[in-house]
């Protein structure tokens, strides 16, 4: 019991209530269980490492894995122990199935059911879930089925309503459960930092003090708590930075009981390394790689590839000049972008010198259009003709150049490239383009070549 | 000390049997007695006299059109033998929607497997035909009756394929070429207008219904319907009573005196003693079904009476009371019920030996209103609500029209730049967390393009997710529930909350 409690931490209230409800080996299991919670609160390990303890009989189906319901009925076979042939394309055959695994056992044997992700059984026929939901009815057996879903129960519609079942609720951990869950894994940590680095056994001490490790956490989860409180993404993001948090201190650099030093050094870090959130971009690997190894070579190269895809995605400018688009495919690029996000109507007066009587109404416009929420930038983009394109191509591109072959390849590039989503017509007349770059990448874009991209925008007028 | 290990052991019986009592006891059927009575000589004239009958049970959800019928056929059990004179035939809906499927199960259920064999009928009236000669076949030439009970009746009317189950069925009845009686149960009020003409026509639209609020015949004349409250309670005190002719054996051996006994040691338990006590049993066969024997639960005859004052005084107790009418006022579902009373059953342990009175209040809190939604957002990050609460103002201001990432992240990075205390967060982070929402299904697509902003696009399907429209998904009630107690919520966003528009 207590290994239990230890294995799941934070989660007391819900083992309680789950081993409660399952009660001893002889007794009657309930109809069904609904856990609900977030992504990351321990849903799954409970069940499981409830069960395990409980030793039942039990089959855990993951519906992203099972996605069709006759493959999910003979992977409950299989595992609920069927010797008998386990072809089975209907609920009448699962139900037969286990009616004869259930008369076959002496006892009345509990029989556990578990659907992991269960949001997706609404992908299938309802009668699958409604049917699930009172398997125990159906089959006349000890079995009690457990939906697993990070949705809430309401998103959950029956047209003609089910047999409810138990529901209970996992909320999230809190600031100070975090903290206890991951200082769980404080050996892990100095392990990771140990593998990365050689350390003297003088600092190694230092380093494995939990003083220090529980100091890196508040001051990691004081920038990481406010975006994000997914205890896997937190784990790892804190074993990447706890890296960097160490690495001053095996340089000799800081001393490991100077915390304010070490909080300036590490609170930068925090706040970019904020931006890899989500991301999953490996950070850099060791900086120093150990010497003498004959793979060196080829790991510094692949921190090299690694560091530059890491640059390149996290800010969009690198990302754009990336690229390396030529000097007439960004020019069409940010052409693409203006045909996108200008409304067709108001290109006389962007792109024209002599637009005459136009610029009088321009106050009236300008104060009746304009809700933050309506412009056009924020609608997302519009399609637009290859006419348009090139009229505002040669509109804002000084020189004057000939269509020729070249150019219009450009374009078809730049499809393939996906920053111009374009249709499959033939027919360069009737075919749409649309652009599918955001505001920053066309900036960055704009920039290289010396273009101001706002002053053509008819949202920034 | 071994009294105490003694209670241990016994606590630890009770919570079976209560278990057992409540999720496997499907034949105590209480109330309802003309309806019952309707089906129980529907069911015995089939059996007995060879007529043929097809009616319909309706009634909602948990009101016991299941535990009706099982009930009934219990009580013949004991009256006529039915195993020898009539076949019970039970189909599901849910499991048996399919004529092939329902077929093979009827076959099973008859056990003609072998006589069927690998002959191939034509159709499915020959292939019934077929097997109900085969019945006819025995040695006296004399048909079995049958008995179908198909649940969930309105799964077996599928809309656009025939319903050749149900027609043959009741043209069988109707004929009476064999003595059958076919039974629906359902929930919907409307099952007739599912039913094809022809099916419709044979079909001897007898209803049976079940409402919870009928008035009850009580020895012959009308007698007020009693409230859901009174009825919950007796349940109550039904299903978590312990039957005293269980207890043990040693001093008396007849259940006469057994229960003389109990009379002089407890005399609170005097009345249920002599009038209920078979209720509060569980039919032998249910545990005969379950692998149970009865002789395990061997109590004290003192301890079940001491169980039996206890029960009672909690169904006393004003709290209790309070709560059950608060579950009849948001539920009315015996089901439900039953699983609230597995929950405090199962919460019994030999270091809690009784049932108090807030486990019974808290149990209904947690059914009856369960918030899962307002937790739900409530163990949101403080990015992701802010972002709930920037679509929820947009929304205002914009009557409710959907929105999309552009527009709340517009929302947002005003709201962030007003108050210099926010952490300004990189765009991918935010849009990560937008879509944390979305899997969520806190907010979801619109799916129709009814709205005004991409009337004129042909490609609405294929935008880009960041332009991609949402609406929010949750009750704005909820939402000011989840952001009034939201732990340790930085104080400028419960005021951004409050003050609507930036």
């Amino acid at each position: 019991m207590e290994e239990l409690y230890k294995k799941v931490p934070c989660r007391e209230s819900q083992l309680n209530d789950l081993l409660n409800l399952l009660g001893d080996y002889d007794e009657p299991l309930p109809y069904s269980l609904f856990l609900s919670g977030s992504m990351a609160t321990g849903k799954s390990l409970c069940i499981e490492s409830v069960l395990k303890y409980l030793g039942y009989k039990h089959v855990i189906v993951d519906c992203i894995e099972c996605y069709s319901p006759k493959l999910m009925y003979e992977s409950i076979l299989t595992e609920l122990g069927s010797d008998l042939e386990i072809k089975s394309d209907t609920m009448l055959d699962l139900t037969n199935a286990l009616n004869r695994i259930g008369n076959s056992a002496v006892r009345y044997e509990p029989m556990v059911v578990v659907f992991d992700r269960a949001e997706r059984l609404r992908t299938m026929d309802q009668s699958v879930m409604c049917a699930f939901l009172r398997l125990r009815e159906l089959c006349n057996l000890n079995i009690c089925t457990i939906f697993i879903t990070h949705l809430v129960y309401d998103n959950f519609y029956f047209k003609m309503g089910v047999r409810e079942p138990i529901k209970i609720f996992f909320p999230n951990y809190n600031k100070d459960e975090l903290f206890k869950i991951i200082f769980l894994h404080h050996k892990s940590f100095v392990r990771h930092v140990q593998s990365n680095h050689d350390i003297d056994i003088e600092i190694k001490e230092e380093l494995e003090k939990p003083e220090l490790f529980a100091n890196f956490l508040n001051a990691f989860l004081s920038v990481f708590y406010r975006p994000c409180r997914d205890l896997i993404e937190l784990q790892n993001m804190a074993r990447v930075n706890f890296v960097k948090y160490c690495e001053p201190i095996i340089k000799c650099e800081i001393q490991a009981q100077d915390l304010s030093k070490l909080w300036r050094h590490i609170s930068p870090i925090l706040k970019t390394s904020l931006e890899l959130l989500y991301l999953r971009i490996s950070a850099s690997k060791s900086s120093n790689p150990s010497p003498g190894k004959e793979n060196a070579e080829h790991e510094s190269q692949c921190y090299n590839f690694e560091h530059t895809l890491k640059d390149e995605l996290t800010s969009t400018k690198t990302f754009a000049q990336s690229f390396e688009l030529p000097y007439y495919a960004k020019f069409l690029l940010i052409a693409a972008y203006l045909a996108s996000y200008n409304p067709p109507k108001e290109d006389k007066r962007l792109f024209m010198k002599n637009h005459g009587k136009q610029r009088k109404r321009l106050q009236q416009v300008k104060a009746k259009a304009k809700i933050s929420e309506k412009l056009n930038t924020q609608l997302g983009p519009k399609v637009f003709t290859l006419d348009r394109l090139l009229a505002i191509f040669y509109a804002i591109l000084e020189e004057k150049i000939g269509l020729t072959s070249n150019l219009l390849a450009q374009i078809a590039t730049l499809v393939e490239l996906k920053l111009i989503a374009g249709s499959k017509e033939i027919d360069l007349d009737v075919s749409k383009y649309k652009c599918i770059v955001g505001y920053d990448f066309i900036s960055a874009v704009a920039q290289t070549v010396g273009f101001n991209v706002r002053k053509y925008l008819y949202d920034f007028i | 000390m071994p009294e105490m290990i003694g209670d241990n052991v016994q606590i630890k019986l009770i919570r079976k049997y209560l278990k057992l009592k409540i999720v496997e006891n499907n034949v105590l059927f209480r109330n309802h007695n003309q309806e019952k009575c309707h089906v129980y000589d529907i069911i015995k004239r089939t059996i007995l006299q060879g007529e043929s009958h097809s009616a319909l049970v309706i009634g909602p959800r948990g009101s016991g059109k299941t535990t009706l019928i099982n009930s009934v056929l219990y009580e013949l059990s004991k009256e006529v033998d039915i195993a020898s004179d009539a076949i019970v035939i039970k189909l599901n809906g849910l499991v048996h929607h399919d004529d092939k499927i329902a077929l093979k199960s009827i076959t099973a259920q008859m056990q003609l497997e072998n006589a069927v064999g690998d002959r191939v009928f034509g159709t499915f009236a020959e292939n019934l035909s077929f097997l109900l000669s085969c019945l006819q076949s025995g040695a006296d030439r004399r048909c079995k009756s049958m008995v179908f009970v198909l649940e969930e009746f309105d799964m077996f009317c599928h809309s656009g394929r025939t319903q050749t189950l149900l027609y043959n069925l009741f043209d069988i009845t109707h004929t009476k070429q064999a003595p059958m009686c076919v039974l629906g149960t359902t929930n919907r009020l409307d099952v007739m207008e599912l039913l094809e003409k022809r099916v419709k026509s044979r079909f001897s639209h007898r209803h049976i219904f079940l409402f919870s609020n009928q008035d009850v015949e009580v020895d012959g004349r009308e007698a007020p319907a009693r409230s859901p409250l009174e009825l919950y309670k007796e349940l109550l005190v039904i299903l978590l009573s312990m039957p005293a002719c269980i207890g043990r054996r040693d001093v008396e051996e007849t259940p006469r005196r057994r229960k003389a006994k109990g009379k002089t040691s407890v005399n609170i338990d005097e009345l249920i003693q002599t009038d209920d006590s078979s209720n509060y049993t569980i039919p032998i066969e249910d545990l005969e079904r379950c692998k149970v024997d009865i002789k395990q639960f061997r109590l004290d005859s003192a301890f079940i009476a001491d169980w039996n004052t206890h029960i009672q005084a909690l169904a006393a107790t004003d709290s209790v009371v309070d709560s059950i009418e608060k579950f009849c006022y948001y539920i009315n579902n015996e089901q439900i019920f039953r699983d609230i009373l597995f929950q405090i059953v199962s919460h019994l342990s030999p270091n809690k030996p009784y049932i108090d009175a807030t486990d019974v209040t808290a149990t209904i809190d947690k059914t009856v209103a369960p918030e899962h939604r307002v937790k739900l957002l409530q163990s949101l990050s403080i990015l992701e609500l802010s972002l709930v609460i920037a679509m929820k103002h947009g929304m205002e201001i914009f009557d409710g029209q959907p929105m999309n990432f552009e527009m709340v992240l517009h929302r947002y990075t005003k709201f962030a730049n007003a108050n210099s205390s926010t952490q300004t967060v990189p765009r991918p982070v935010i849009l990560k967390a937008f879509e944390h929402l979305q899997a969520l299904e806190i907010i979801l697509p619109v799916r129709n393009s009814d709205s005004i902003y991409n009337a004129s696009d042909t490609t609405a399907s294929r935008v880009q997710k960041e332009y991609k429209l949402y609406t929010l998904a949750v009750p704005i009630e909820d939402i000011n529930e989840a952001v009034k107690n939201f732990k340790a919520l930085p104080t400028e966003i419960s005021h951004w909350y409050n003050n609507s528009v930036v």
